[in-house]
């Protein structure tokens, strides 16, 4: 019972009919359900109803569900509330039943207070784009390049290295089948390559975005090669190149030349010049050797970085993930120890392209090792790096324990680990496989690594945690199984979309499990390990799914955008400005020789910063008007308003983290009640005012954290505003502790929670004078 | 953070790139220090030798760094500077002469 097992659901129905305006009230078992939703209807019909409040789970999550039954039954959509009362209220109140069942009340009666107000609406249509971007070149981001290219649309893949590739490029077979992984991919790449349907951009990056779903226009830095795509890939220029550098694609194992390509499979082939270190620097040619040696004549050091703009409908985010740096765990010894290496550089040891030949060797003699160990879980799992699991790294180790005893049937494999975790398809069998073959499996991680100083041998020792004693176990080389970490940049991808990270960095689904691909931003898609660590197939899976939905909304030509935007009052305007000059759209004309104000439609996002800007009444922010608004804090001020905390959470960060705390049972006291906002920016100071002067005990106000706004820059006149606040609030000798300013990600839960918990002394102190000092001194507004 | 890259790569000793020899002409040199300033490589540096024309003309510092790009001979406006390769026997140590 995710509801009636806190709340007591009759007696908010019964309270419900008490609320004015209220026709019927009803308590229901899965109203999201058909048939839940067939009761709608049919009341709606029977009893010619004008407004529908349903008070369940998060608006986030079954709004578009009942809106779609309200306006099955011939009921303008936007005539319909929500009061969510199990992600706000059931689920954060297990155990204070009473206490919840009243909040739950609140809820609904501000939700009737709301809906008494709501205005029909009709949406419009924007066109949307037919093109596609795709950010990042690893095996996702190829898949759904290819997937929507095949489908028919264009694709623009942005990927910031000289090749795509990615990852799955650098390893050298794939579990569980023991495909060699490039021979796999280089088809793909290819096939992207030659796609009419596709334009690759490598060695280039998003630098700004704006737009809106369907409708996004994108720049593109498109760094120069200095190579021309006459490049036939002879590689006479990197004969004669004089400098060196270490290979990033070997993991630094091998060397390269100034000029080069990363590995003999990339896509496109042509050569690249590493400006880094080329003798020739802004524009002094000190050096033409390569130039000389090409004879193609395909070498251009006057290329210029182009700016691109592209126009794209939709955008799938695929930007991978880096592997864990495991030089701070210390007791490995990786970087001080020339036979610890990591998984990544096994890889590349492995591999017959690789800097060894495909020979197993230690890097300390190039011999190839006795004994190897493999430590498991480095830098996943733990305090001392990341705490979640990473996913592909015991099927990794189970499948290069393999590979070692298929050539060099002797060596001797010890695997620690902590749990192995083989759990996919085909995975358990390789797992017993690697066992049969004579790797050893010992519970329990080495709490340190030592080198034996002569011999650079090393000792393991640690506890073996199934049999209860201690090991030391000395092997050639030491294998550390690292992690995977969000990409050390997906910070800029974040603010580029407007996007959330989990705490652990990676991007944020719009639902954990029905729109696993989606982003909260339109339009926007996710795949690959951007979303979380995975394997291949995962990846692959995922890309498809992401190019699937966007396939969806290209196909279906256009969007309607939310009837949110605002409506000019011309009569109340004094044509003062100010909304135009807040609005991160510049969405807003005001004519003040004409004496007109317009709003753009389509630029506007509907975040309300104007509608809380101005004092004039002159901007009927639709859905989130004045009036609805305050009908709102009113319901929830009617009784003990004293006793209670008002938040105003934006619909993108707070009031998705406050649902966030619910998904995740976070429990906190039960006197908040969150009114949701689009965006913070729509909080006007006169909503705060008018709450204190309802006599409420505290106030909250909640957004993205700044730089994080989904509407740009919004919160910024947030800060401002609840600044603006705090100075009235000492002047007027109110404790301006009651107000709070919140920042809180949608996968920060913990931070609202702690909010809320943290305002109970501030509410315990407070005095009854206090409340009416409050009282009079915001009265009016 | 990425995966850092601290080693030696492991074919260094493989990669063979030439050896220079930088040849100056200190009498010829009037000190205009092109060639130290515009050294890819920073090899060259002046020395304490005053010559004939009363300037201190460069000297190489570590020929090793040398990558034989020419351009000190490029931009000399006298002359003075020239580099050739180094030719070894076949499998010679570095350095050992033909």
């Amino acid at each position: 019972m995710n509801i009636a097992g806190t709340v007591n659901c009759e007696e908010v129905a019964k309270f419900a009919a008490t609320l004015p305006h209220v026709i019927i009230a009803k308590d229901n078992r899965y109203t999201c359900s058909d048939q839940g939703q067939e009761l709608i209807k049919n009341d709606i019909k029977e009893y010619n109803i004008n407004r529908v409040v349903v008070a369940s789970c998060s608006p986030r999550l079954h709004e578009p569900t009942f809106r779609k039954a309200c306006e099955e039954a011939g009921l303008n959509k936007y005539l319909f509330e929500m009061a969510n009362i199990r992600e706000h209220c059931s689920w954060v109140h297990l155990h204070e039943k009473e206490a919840a069942t009243e909040k739950a009340k609140d809820l609904v009666r501000a939700a009737v207070a709301k809906a008494t107000l709501l205005e029909p609406a009709i949406e419009t249509e924007v066109p949307i784009i037919k093109k596609a971007l795709v950010i990042g070149g690893g095996v996702a981001g190829i898949q759904a390049a290819l997937d929507l290219a095949d489908t028919g649309y264009i694709v623009y893949l942005v990927e910031k290295e000289p090749s795509i590739g990615g990852r799955m490029a650098q390893i050298d077979k794939t579990f569980p089948t023991m495909d060699c992984s490039i021979c796999i991919l280089a088809p793909k790449m290819s096939d992207l390559g030659h796609h009419p349907n596709i334009e690759l951009l490598t060695n280039s990056e998003v630098q700004a975005v704006e737009g809106y779903i369907g409708n996004f226009k994108v720049k593109v830095l498109k760094k120069p090669r200095y190579v021309t795509n006459d490049c036939s890939a002879c590689n006479d220029c990197s004969e004669v190149c004089p400098v060196t550098a270490p290979n990033e694609f070997d993991v630094g194992l091998a060397t390269r030349k100034a000029i080069y390509t990363p590995f003999a499979q990339a896509v496109p082939s042509t050569y690249i010049v590493d400006c880094e270190i080329c003798l020739n620097k802004e524009g002094v040619m000190a050096c033409e050797k390569c130039i000389k040696a090409c004879e193609r004549q395909a070498i251009d050091f006057d290329m210029k970085p182009e700016t691109l703009e592209l126009e794209v409908g939709t955008i799938i985010v695929a930007t991978g993930a880096d592997v864990h740096d495991p030089s701070s765990l210390t007791n490995y010894g990786y970087t001080h120890y020339p036979n610890v290496i990591t998984s990544l550089e096994f890889e590349r040891l492995i591999n017959a392209g690789g800097p060894s030949g495909g020979n197993l060797i230690r890097p300390s003699d190039m011999k190839i090792p006795e004994a190897v160990a493999f430590i498991q879980c480095v830098g996943s799992r733990s305090e001392k790096g990341n705490l979640y699991c990473s996913n592909v790294c015991c099927m990794n180790t189970i499948k290069d324990s393999l590979l070692i005893k298929e050539h060099w049937p002797d060596v001797k494999i010890y695997v620690f680990y902590v749990d192995v975790r083989a759990f996919g398809k085909g995975f358990e069998d390789l797992y017993r496989r690697a066992k049969e073959e004579g790797a050893v499996f010992i519970r329990g991680l080495p709490a340190e690594v030592v080198e034996d100083w002569k011999t650079h041998n090393l000792w393991l020792i640690g506890e073996n945690t199934l049999q209860k004693e201690l090991y030391k176990v000395n092997v050639d080389m030491v294998i550390l199984s690292v992690g995977i970490e969000p990409c050390h940049d997906s910070n800029v991808i974040q603010r580029l979309f407007t996007l959330s990270r989990t705490s652990d960095g990676f991007f944020m689904e719009a639902h954990p499990k029905l729109r696993p691909v989606d982003t909260p931003t339109g339009g926007v898609f996710l795949a690959g390990c951007a979303e979380s660590p995975k394997d291949i197939k995962d990846s692959v899976t995922q890309a498809s799914a992401a190019a699937a939905r966007a396939s969806i909304l290209m196909a279906q030509g256009k969007v309607t955008v939310e009837a949110i935007t605002p409506e000019p009052i011309t009569e109340n305007c004094q044509l003062c400005g100010l909304c135009s000059r807040v609005c991160p759209y510049n969405a807003i004309v005001v004519d003040k020789e004409q004496k007109l104000v317009e709003v753009i439609e389509a630029a506007c996002a509907g975040c309300g910063t104007c509608g809380a800007e101005c004092q004039f009444e002159a901007l009927h922010m639709r859905h989130f008007t004045n009036a609805q608004i305050l009908a709102q804090i009113d319901a929830l001020t009617e009784e003990d308003a004293d006793k209670k905390i008002i938040a105003f959470c934006c619909n993108w960060c707070a009031y998705a983290g406050a649902d966030f705390a619910g998904v995740s049972r976070m429990q906190y006291p039960p006197n908040v009640r969150i009114i949701r906002t689009m965006c913070s920016g729509r909080v006007s100071q006169k909503f705060v005012e008018h709450a204190f002067a309802r006599g409420a005990g505290a106030v909250i106000v909640a957004g993205c954290h700044p730089g994080d706004c989904h509407y740009i820059d919004a919160n910024y006149q947030t800060q401002k505003r609840v600044e603006r606040l705090w100075k009235k609030m000492e002047r007027l000798g109110v404790d301006k502790d009651r107000l709070q300013l919140l920042w809180a990600s949608a996968a920060e839960g913990e931070r609202v929670a702690s909010k809320v918990r943290e305002m109970q002394a501030t509410l315990k102190k407070l005095i009854l004078e206090e409340v009416e000092k409050s009282k009079t001194a915001f009265a009016g507004s | 953070m990425p995966q850092k890259m601290w080693r030696k790569p492991l074919d260094t000793e493989k990669i063979k790139l030439p050896k220079a020899e930088i040849h100056i002409i200190p009498d010829l040199c009037k000190g205009c220090d092109f060639c130290i300033e515009f050294c890819p490589k920073k090899v060259l540096e002046k020395s304490d030798q005053l010559n004939k024309r009363g300037v201190y003309p460069p000297k190489g510092v570590d020929e090793s760094k040398c990558a034989l790009c020419g351009f000190c001979t490029a931009i000399c406006p006298d002359f003075a500077i020239f580099t050739i390769e180094k030719k070894c026997k076949e499998g010679c140590e570095d350095g050992e002469k033909e």
